[in-house]
């Protein structure tokens, strides 16, 4: 968005935007019109802006809380696991947990 | 101290620091152990026997969380950040029953923060739907399968350690009731 000075000296507001990969300028106008387009253009970029960060400042809040879920979680299997290996247990094919056989007493 | 230093026979030392303070530690024991190593195993004893700060560890945890998402989910509704809770603790007692060994304990805590995380999800999910793009859609589904996976996960771990009876309960908090019952 910029204001373009003309040949004749008059300021004109135009609008670029990016339209199937190639920037096309729109003329939208001078004196009035132009501010009053300029004006209404920031306002929408500022929007966006203030969307934008708070997008992020959300995902970011979320990704905390994710880690910390996990966290937990994984902390959790891990005590989880322990107490099933003490008590013999073992994983079968490193999915379902099931008690190990004891080693049988051979005769001699 | 590191569980992956190499002896000088090239066996793999085990860990005699605190596993709790360590989880890559703890996390490279139990897979020692997992492969067979049973000489990892006093090390995962004293890890649960002697540390009484593991439970504290995860309850604080769960209790921050706790906090943290009841706070979001209300987003400055009272009722609801004055409800949530004394559900939740219904939920808890209702899953732990009547006596609840510390492992139970754990894993009760562990199901309702995944089922409130779940919730969570679901409602920021209902409430974007309509002005979502198909990436920040995707982004949301992914977010809601990790979470549903985790909570089911979380149900069907303490069914397991229930059916598995007394023979997997140890205490990790003061007393030790650690009890080998037979297969």
């Amino acid at each position: 968005m910029a204001w373009e000075r003309r040949e004749r000296g008059g300021l004109y507001y135009t609008r670029s935007t990016k339209v199937n990969g190639r920037v096309e300028r729109e003329y939208v106008g001078s004196g009035y019109l132009g501010q009053l387009a300029a004006s209404l253009d920031l306002e929408r970029r500022e929007r966006r802006l203030a969307e934008m960060t708070a997008l992020k400042r959300e995902r970011a809040e979320m990704e905390d809380l994710d880690s910390r879920v996990s966290e937990l979680y994984e902390g959790i299997e891990d005590v989880t696991a322990a107490a099933l290996l003490i008590a013999g247990y073992g994983k079968h094919k490193r999915g379902e947990w099931r008690k190990k056989r004891e080693p049988k007493e051979t005769d001699q | 101290m590191s569980p992956k230093r190499q002896t000088s026979k090239g066996k793999q030392k085990t860990p005699e620091g605190s596993l709790v303070d360590d989880r890559e530690a703890l996390r490279d024991v139990i897979e020692r152990a997992q492969d067979g190593d049973r000489s990892v195993l006093p090390a995962l004893q004293r890890a649960l026997k002697e540390e009484p700060k593991i439970s504290g560890i995860f309850v604080d945890l769960a209790s921050s969380l706790e906090k943290s998402l009841v706070r979001r989910m209300a987003n400055g509704d009272l009722m609801v950040e004055e409800c949530m809770p004394r559900n939740l603790k219904e939920m808890k007692k209702e899953l732990a029953g009547d006596d609840p060994l510390p492992l139970e304990r754990l894993l009760v805590e562990r199901i309702a923060i995944c089922w409130l995380e779940l919730q969570y999800f679901e409602i920021l999910y209902a409430q974007n739907m309509g002005n979502l793009s198909i990436v920040q859609s995707e982004c949301h589904q992914k977010r809601l399968d990790k979470a549903h996976k985790r909570y089911l996960s979380s149900i069907r771990t303490l069914a397991q350690i229930r059916k598995m009876g007394p023979a997997v309960q140890i205490n990790i908090a003061e007393k030790q009731i650690n009890t080998v019952g037979g297969s």
